[in-house]
C-alpha cells in the first residue's frame, strides 16, 4: 500500500482522480449491495454453494475445517481463525496456519482426521479437492461448502461468500472495499500509458511452462499493464527454449516454490542469450508462487508486485 | 475334482482355518490403527456392538476404517487369485497381470473412461475390462504360432506391452491439464482410501462368483500344469477351460483396477509364497491366495497410510516396495 500512497499520481491530476475514485466507491458500495441482495439464501441456514448445490449449513459454524490454502487465507483475512480447527498440509499463510491439525494435502484429503475433528463445516474449492472426497464427507452430514473461483472477481465473491457463511459480513465488506480501492489505484496507474511490455511468466522450470488465457495470473499480467506472451486456449503451455527466445520477451519472470539456488541457476541458462531483450536489460525476476496460484486476497499482493516489476517508471 | 481324497478336504480346512484366522486378525489391527489413533481393545468393544454407536471412533472404524480394510482384502485376494491363473495357464511362474501389462491395459481403459467423464461404475469398469482384454489378446497372439509358451518369449511380449501401455497412459496423463491429473497420478499408483461401503459391497459382488468359478477349475489347473495331453486324457475341454479362466481373471483384475488403480507384485508375491509352503495343489492353493492375498493386502495397506507422518502413501508403493526385490530373488532362483 503504502507503495502508491507515496507515489501516487502528479498533483494537477489529483483531485481528478479523487473524483473518480469516490464514484468508484460509490458504484463499487452500490454493487455490493445489490450483490447481498442476490446471495441465494432459499432458507434460513439453507445457501446454495459455487456449484450451484443446495447445502444446509449450521447457522454459526464453529468447528470449521479449511480444505484448501486459499480458503485458509481468506478465513485468516476475515479474522475468523478461532472457527478453524483444521487445515490442509500446505496452508502456510500466515504463518500460525502451519500450527493447526493437518488433514492431508488438498489434492490428497484424508478423511478420517476430517471427521475425527468432527467438524460443523467444510469449505471446498472445485479445483483440486477430489469429488469423490466431498461426496463421503456428505455422507457422513458433514456440511461442505464448495467455492469455485475463476477469477479476480470471483474472488472477491468468494470473500464475500464466505463471511457470510461465517457470519463476518462486516469484515468482508471492509476487506473487499480495500482490496477493490487497491485494484483501481492499478488499473488508474496503468491507464496513464500504453505501452504494454510483453511479459513470459514460467511457473515450470523443466519443462518450461508458462500460463494461458484462462488463468488468475494471465489476467493480473494483463491488469498490471504487461501481454501475456503465452496467452492461448491452453491453461497451462508447454514451451521449447526455442519458442520462449523467438517470443523475445521484455520482462521474464519466474516463480518457484523451489529455493533461491534454483532460480539462480534458471537465470544464468537465459542469460546465454543476451539477444532476449529481457536479458539485455536485465529483467530476469523471481517471484513467490504463492502470491499468484492462491485465489486468496494475496492475489491483490501479487497485483501489486507485477506492476513493480512490469512498469516500475509509473511509480516514481 | 473327482481326486478328492479325505486328506484333501482335512488339509484343505486346516489351511483355510489358518489363513483365515490370519486375515481375520490382520483386519482387526488395519481397523485398529488410523490417522486418528485408536487401540485394539476400543476397537474390539467397537466391533463387538459394545460402544456407543454415535461416537467418533464408532463411525470411524464403520465407516471409514471397515470398508478400507474389506476393500484392500477383495483386492488383494483378486490380485493373488489373479497371478496364480495366469501362472498355471501360462505355465510360467513369473506371469502376473501387472507384470504381463494386463494391469496397464485396464488401466488405460479407466484413464480413457476418466476422461470421458463416466461414472466409476458401469462406465469405467467397462472401459478398463475393454483394455485388460484388448491386452492379453495382443499377448497371446504376440506368442502364437509357438506350440509351447515359452518363458522368455512370454516374459519378453509382456515387458513390451507393459512399456507400450505406460507411454500411453503417460500420454494420456500429459493430454490432460486440469486438477483431474493429480487424481488419476494417485490413482495409478494405487489407492484404496475413496472406499465406501457400498462400493466394496458392489465390487464384492463381483468378484466372489469370479472366485467360485476358478475354485471350481482349480483341479482342472492341476491338470494343465502337467501337460496337454495328460489334461485331454482325463476328458477336459482345455480350450473352454483356459479361456473361461483368462476372461474370469482379467474381469476381476480390471475390476480391481477400476475402483483402486494399479497395485503392482500381489499377484506374484503371494502365489509363490503360498506353493512355497503349501505345495502345488491349486486345489488348497486358490482358497489360500484369496485369504493370503487378502491378508498381504490389508497389512501393506496399513504400512502405507500409518508409515508417513503426514498423509498417506498410495498402497501400489509398499506393494512393491516389498514385492520387487522379492521378484528378482525368484527369478535368480528359478534360473538356477
Amino acid at each position: 500500500m503504502s507503495l502508491f500512497e507515496s507515489n501516487f499520481s502528479p498533483p494537477q491530476s489529483r483531485t481528478k482522480v479523487r473524483l473518480i475514485q469516490k464514484s468508484v466507491i460509490i458504484f463499487w458500495f452500490s454493487f455490493l449491495a445489490l450483490f447481498m441482495c442476490l446471495i441465494p439464501r432459499v432458507a434460513a441456514g439453507t445457501f446454495v454453494d459455487q456449484l450451484e448445490r443446495q447445502v444446509t449449513l449450521p447457522d454459526d459454524p464453529q468447528r470449521v475445517i479449511s480444505l484448501a490454502p486459499s480458503i485458509t487465507e481468506i478465513i485468516y483475512a476475515l479474522e475468523q481463525e478461532n472457527r478453524l480447527k483444521g487445515v490442509t498440509r500446505h496452508s502456510d499463510f500466515p504463518i500460525q496456519a502451519t500450527k493447526l491439525p493437518k488433514i492431508g494435502s488438498y489434492v490428497r484429503l484424508d478423511l478420517e482426521r476430517i471427521v475425527a475433528l468432527n467438524p460443523d463445516l467444510c469449505i471446498a474449492i472445485k479445483d483440486g479437492n477430489p469429488k469423490e472426497v466431498i461426496d463421503r464427507l456428505e455422507s457422513f452430514k458433514i456440511p461442505v461448502y464448495v467455492v469455485n473461483p475463476r477469477n479476480l472477481n470471483t474472488v472477491l465473491e468468494t470473500i464475500i461468500e464466505i463471511g457470510n457463511i461465517l457470519n463476518a459480513d462486516d469484515k468482508a465488506e471492509t476487506l473487499l472495499t480495500n482490496l477493490h480501492d487497491r485494484i483501481q489505484r492499478v488499473k488508474s496507474l496503468i491507464s496513464q500509458d500504453t505501452y504494454r511490455p510483453g511479459v513470459f511468466f514460467q511457473i515450470g522450470i523443466s519443462p518450461i511452462v508458462s500460463v494461458g488465457t484462462d488463468t488468475f495470473l494471465h489476467e493480473l499480467i494483463v491488469l498490471a499493464g504487461g501481454e501475456n506472451l503465452a496467452d492461448g486456449k491452453t491453461p497451462y503451455p508447454r514451451f521449447s527454449r526455442e519458442q520462449v527466445l523467438a517470443l523475445a520477451p521484455e520482462i521474464f519472470i519466474v516463480t518457484s516454490m523451489a529455493r533461491q539456488a534454483v532460480f539462480e541457476r534458471v537465470k544464468a541458462e537465459w542469460r546465454r542469450w543476451p539477444s532476449m531483450p529481457a536479458v539485455r536489460n536485465e529483467r530476469i525476476f523471481l517471484v513467490d508462487s504463492n502470491l499468484f496460484d492462491r485465489p486468496s486476497p494475496r492475489l491483490v499482493d501479487g497485483l501489486e508486485l507485477l506492476i513493480k516489476l512490469i512498469h516500475p517508471e509509473l511509480l516514481k | 475334482m473327482t481326486a478328492k481324497t479325505p486328506f484333501i478336504i482335512s488339509r484343505l480346512i486346516w489351511v483355510s482355518g489358518l489363513l483365515l484366522a490370519i486375515l481375520l486378525a490382520a483386519m482387526i489391527l488395519g481397523s485398529s490403527m488410523g490417522s486418528s489413533g485408536g487401540g485394539i481393545i476400543s476397537v474390539l468393544q467397537v466391533l463387538s456392538g459394545k460402544s456407543d454407536p454415535d461416537s467418533m471412533l464408532h463411525t470411524i472404524i464403520w465407516r471409514i476404517r471397515l470398508p478400507r480394510v474389506l476393500l484392500a482384502a477383495l483386492v488383494g485376494a483378486t490380485l493373488s487369485l489373479g497371478g496364480l491363473v495366469f501362472q498355471a495357464l501360462l505355465r510360467n511362474l513369473l506371469a502376473e497381470p501387472y507384470i504381463l501389462g494386463i494391469s496397464g491395459g485396464s488401466a488405460i481403459g479407466a484413464i480413457a473412461g476418466i476422461l470421458l467423464g463416466l461414472s466409476r461404475f458401469p462406465g469405467v469398469s467397462l472401459t478398463a475390462f475393454l483394455g485388460s482384454i484388448a491386452t492379453l489378446v495382443l499377448i497371446l497372439v504376440m506368442t502364437s504360432g509357438q506350440t509351447v509358451l515359452k518363458k522368455e518369449s512370454l516374459l519378453l511380449s509382456g515387458v513390451m506391452v507393459n512399456a507400450f501401455c505406460s507411454s500411453v497412459i503417460m500420454f494420456l496423463v500429459s493430454l490432460t491439464q486440469d486438477s483431474r491429473l493429480h487424481n488419476i497420478i494417485f490413482w495409478l499408483m494405487g489407492d484404496l482410501s475413496t472406499a465406501d461401503i457400498r462400493q466394496v459391497g458392489l465390487l464384492a459382488g463381483m468378484l466372489l462368483p469370479c472366485f467360485i468359478l476358478i475354485f471350481r477349475y482349480s483341479h482342472a489347473m492341476n491338470l494343465l500344469l502337467m501337460g496337454k495331453e495328460m489334461a485331454q486324457s482325463t476328458g477336459i475341454n482345455i480350450k473352454v477351460v483356459t479361456i473361461a479362466l483368462l476372461v474370469t481373471s482379467s474381469f476381476m483384475v480390471s475390476a480391481t483396477v477400476s475402483y483402486c488403480g494399479l497395485i503392482g507384485f500381489v499377484g506374484l508375491v503371494m502365489p509363490h509364497l503360498l506353493r512355497l509352503i503349501f505345495g502345488a495343489d491349486h486345489r488348497l492353493l486358490v482358497p489360500a491366495c484369496i485369504l493370503g492375498g487378502g491378508s498381504y493386502l490389508v497389512i501393506c495397506d496399513l504400512l502405507a497410510r500409518t508409515l508417513p507422518e503426514q498423509g498417506e502413501m498410495p498402497a501400489g508403493v509398499i506393494t512393491a516396495l516389498i514385492g520387487a526385490p522379492l521378484f528378482i530373488l525368484l527369478l535368480k532362483r528359478s534360473k538356477r
